[in-house]
């Protein structure tokens, strides 16, 4: 069965980077569709093989990722039209995961109980601190 | 995407010393976009939080190789991504390849610029680095003059070619341009990101999209 995946959309599915519903697509495809599992594989190889790709440069190193003061000044809708206007196709048309969360994230900082946020942190740090002070320990 | 900023290096220095403040502020700095980057793909807080919280600690097992030249934000979602997946696979959201090198995520984010385990690298992975380190530099101050010069629309069509891979035709449907400014954009695009291979003496072979026909 012939899938629909372009190359760099698999090649975005093995980074963790398309959007949660294309995500889900593929593996739903991967399941019914040996060949689509097999393409995968080759991905895999090419890249062991060192063969780059620009949709693999372009998303590690977050070539057009908007900083996130740009991100905090794009909710504020004080940025020029256009360039709100290309915020917003990195966000919904290219669907960048990354930035998707930052914005969850400004957006949540307003409307979250500050109680809720604070327990989550503590509940975070109490786990993890002993990994720092281990460390610690060491040097 | 800006480098690692003055703050975030200070913020590092300090947790190397062992400054307990110092980890609580990085958690309060970065967990609240961690989580929202987790939960959109498995859609409940505790599974999430625990996702998350596994980020944390890998981030500190793997801090004696962790290279502060590299943004610590994108370090962070690295680990998240490679936790999360590893958490899809175990419950079985997330197929597990056969015979595909990657298959655990155990220190992967240690690499600088790959994600395949070592034994599996054909090339050496340091020149592989360099290959890439070269491209993204070229495709960085490509990319910087045409928003400098908000040309938002060439950016959106390589972005649309070589991100989202799609086809010429889709392309300029998408923007709503001919299919003959679409390729003139990718010739354009092209053909100076081919100079900077051949200036910098770096092997063709490696980037195949670079020679296909626009």
């Amino acid at each position: 069965m012939k899938t629909p995946f372009s190359l760099a959309e698999l090649e975005a599915y093995l980074d963790e980077a398309l959007p949660a519903e294309a995500m889900a697509r593929i593996e739903d495809a991967m399941r019914k569709s040996p060949e689509l599992a097999q393409r995968l594989v080759a991905i895999n190889g090419r890249r062991d093989a060192g063969v780059h790709s620009l949709g693999e440069i372009w998303r590690r190193h977050r070539l057009t990722c908007p900083a996130r003061a740009e991100l905090g000044s794009y909710l504020l809708g004080v940025l020029p039209e256009e360039h709100a206007g290309y915020i917003g196709f990195h966000l919904d048309t290219i669907g960048c995961r990354r930035c998707q969360a930052n914005l969850v994230d400004l957006k949540s900082q307003q409307a979250e109980a500050a109680e809720a946020v604070a327990s989550r942190r503590r509940k975070y740090f109490e786990s993890s601190a002993g990994y720092l002070s281990r460390r610690e320990g060491r040097t | 995407m800006p480098p690692t900023s003055e703050s975030d290096a200070l913020l590092i220095q300090r947790i190397r010393a062992g400054e307990a403040e110092a980890w609580n502020e990085l958690i309060a700095r970065f967990e609240g976009r961690l989580l929202a980057f987790v939960e959109t793909r498995l859609r409940r807080r505790a599974a999430s939080e625990d996702v998350v919280q596994e980020t944390f600690i890998g981030f500190l097992t793997s801090l004696p190789n962790y290279d502060v030249a590299r943004p610590l934000e994108s370090y962070l979602f690295s680990i998240a991504a490679h936790k999360l997946t590893d958490h899809l696979r175990r419950e079985g959201r997330r197929p597990t390849l056969p015979l595909a090198s990657g298959a655990s995520s155990q220190d992967e984010w240690d690499l600088p610029g790959s994600v395949r385990p070592a034994s599996s690298i054909a090339r050496s992975g340091e020149r592989r680095h360099l290959e890439e380190t070269a491209l993204a530099a070229a495709l960085s101050t490509l990319l910087g003059t045409w928003r400098e010069r908000a040309e938002w629309e060439k950016i959106e069509c390589a972005e649309l070619l070589f991100v989202r891979g799609l086809a010429n035709k889709d392309v300029a449907a998408g923007l709503s341009i001919s299919e003959q400014a679409v390729a003139n954009y990718k010739f354009d695009f092209l053909s100076r990101l081919r100079a900077t291979v051949r200036q910098q003496g770096l092997p063709e072979d490696v980037f195949p999209e670079l020679y296909e026909e626009a």
